[in-house]
């Protein structure tokens, strides 16, 4: 069954769109990522303009996450203080990069030097996440489980509890300098402007390892704060690019919104630290996917350059 | 009012006949008799391309017919050109490239060099060649190489050919002539055709000279919800942008009630 999408000007076949949306949406409720980083380059193999994959993705990332993050909400997951402080971090980060990625596109080579980055982050991302979960599941199998259930309070997070502009945040459990989250927030706002993607998945590592949130409380309230970003994204494509493809993005949210309910749902039923080895796994995978795209010869040595003001 | 455009209408044709003044001159030609299956094409939600019949009388019986398939829009294309730059393949060189048809479809009914002579297909812009001569490249990013133009317009043509804007078939069993007189095709057009004018032109040659030349028209626009939701994009887009985000929030939030309802928790 085939249907035409009009912002993207071309018909794609129905159960193909909602089956991604379905697979994004799941991996979106069960790790708390926006699904971007994989959704935009799925939209951008099966032939949709980058230009309109992007911002059409984002818009339907303001449903997934919303759905996800009333999920979480309900199982008291979200800790609205610290979500809301890392969002005001995200904004001012993500000024700075949308800035920096114009810079760099005069330069010329952005897409590389995005691919580099994607590379060493997701690597280093996964690397990490990988190993530390892989460790966590040894100790418990070898001490017989609940007792690692923690995995201690970071070095790097009992330094920041020693910081001016002290906050109470009370479902993370912590007491700690409101400094911190808002430059993770920045930092993770840059990148996720670099990279054109939600940044989930380097928030969520960044909340558990560098913040020291409990796994689950980290998910929901980054699963909230990607409602508020991604629906600003979706209103600056639609303002300035005019590139939100609204069918597509229904069709897309109509299979992620499900799977996003199945994800919480999944994601209850795992512990900690096999869902970060899960993500880890992903990560990796798409480390090597683009790594690989940089070294092998392509087939096609001239290909459409992205239209001019597309993507982010 | 009908006069006055018909009497610009002619004026705009003599501008554009002084201007160019061609060797070879289609519309002076006499005029072949075609008809199309249909001469609107309408994009609803579940077009998907379309295919449209011709069928065309040869003014001279046994002429050979060359049929040619063009947008009226022309498009500038950024194409990127990679290389290797240590172990890695990256973008090294970008081409704007202008005067490329959007779309060009050209049926024959036997090999279009035994038809006409490089001269005349240059002249009506027939095959690639002419496509070629037509189309200008302009250096945007990196240092221009000799085998440059060759490489990118070879690139342009495959994804093109891809997506199915491009080609060109030489075959009689595709174009019939049912003897010498009726000649009959279809062209598809591909999903990827978009709204605006198309034009099919009809050439008939007899030992290589242009006998005759038809044209028709095809519009192809959207209508229904496709129409409403490209108008608002474009025309309203603090309208739609909104609208865009409270249907994503509305649509998740109401999935979770329903979800919640369920009793799963």
């Amino acid at each position: 069954m085939e249907i035409y999408l009009p912002i993207a000007g071309m018909s794609i076949n129905f159960f193909l769109v909602i089956g991604i949306g379905g697979l994004v949406g799941f991996l979106s409720g069960l790790f708390g990522v926006g699904g971007g980083f994989l959704l935009t380059p799925l939209m951008m193999m099966i032939g949709i303009p980058p230009a309109v994959a992007a911002a059409s993705d984002s818009n339907q990332i303001v449903a997934a996450a919303s759905s996800g993050a009333f999920a979480h909400w309900r199982l008291g997951n979200v800790d609205f203080k610290m979500g809301l402080v890392i969002l005001a971090g995200g904004i001012t980060g993500g000024t700075i990069g949308v800035q920096l990625v114009k810079v760099l596109r005069a330069v010329g080579n952005f897409e590389f030097v995005m691919k580099v980055v994607y590379v060493l982050m997701l690597g280093l991302v996964g690397g990490a996440m990988f190993i530390e979960s892989l460790r966590t599941i040894r100790r418990s199998k070898s001490s017989g489980g609940a007792a690692a259930a923690t995995a201690g309070e970071p070095k790097l997070a009992r330094l920041f509890t020693k910081m001016p502009l002290k906050m109470h945040f009370h479902r993370s459990g912590l007491h700690t300098s409101a400094i911190f989250p808002f430059s993770i927030g920045t930092l993770v706002g840059v990148m996720a402007a670099l990279l054109g993607v939600g940044g989930g998945f380097i928030m969520v590592p960044a909340m558990i390892y560098i913040i020291g949130m409990p796994t689950i409380a980290a998910i929901g309230t980054d699963l909230f704060q990607i409602v508020l970003t991604s629906a600003n994204v979706t209103l600056q494509q639609a303002f300035v690019n005019k590139t939100v493809d609204l069918l597509l993005a229904l069709l897309l949210l109509g299979g992620s919104t499900i799977g996003a309910q199945f994800g919480a749902m999944a994601g209850k039923r795992l512990k900690g630290e096999q869902i970060r080895i899960l993500l880890a796994i992903i990560v990796l995978a798409l480390t090597v996917k683009i790594f690989l795209d940089l070294v092998i010869t392509p087939s096609d040595l001239v290909s459409l350059a992205p239209a001019k003001g597309g993507g982010h | 009012m009908r006069r006055t455009a018909i009497l610009i209408l002619a004026l705009g044709l003599g501008c554009l006949w002084a201007a160019e003044a061609p060797a070879v001159a289609p519309e002076a030609q006499q005029k072949v008799v075609t008809a199309a299956s249909k001469n609107l094409i309408e994009i609803g939600l579940s077009y998907h391309g379309d295919r449209i019949y011709f069928f065309g009388v040869n003014p001279v019986p046994g002429a050979d017919v060359v049929v040619k398939l063009t947008a009226e829009k022309e498009e500038a294309i950024k194409l990127s050109v990679k290389g290797r730059v240590g172990p890695f393949w990256m973008t090294v060189k970008q081409y704007e490239v202008t005067g490329a048809p959007f779309i060009y479809k050209i049926h024959t009914s036997k090999p279009l060099d035994q038809i006409v002579s490089p001269e005349t297909a240059q002249e009506l812009e027939l095959g690639y060649v002419a496509v070629r001569q037509k189309m200008k490249l302009h250096l945007i990013r990196g240092d221009a190489a000799p085998d440059d133009a060759d490489k990118v317009f070879k690139g342009l043509v495959k994804i093109k050919e891809q997506a199915n804007l491009y080609n060109i078939v030489e075959d009689p069993k595709r174009l019939e002539v049912a003897e010498g007189q009726l000649f009959k095709h279809y062209f598809r057009f591909p999903a990827a055709a978009t709204e605006g004018r198309y034009l099919v032109e009809s050439y008939c040659f007899k030992d290589g000279q242009l006998v005759g030349y038809g044209k028709d028209v095809i519009q192809m626009q959207k209508v229904g919800l496709e129409h409403w939701l490209t108008q608002t994009s474009q025309n309203q887009p603090v309208f739609f942008g909104i609208l865009a985000v409270v249907i994503a929030m509305g649509a998740g939030l109401l999935v979770g009630v329903i979800f919640r309802k369920g009793g799963h928790h």
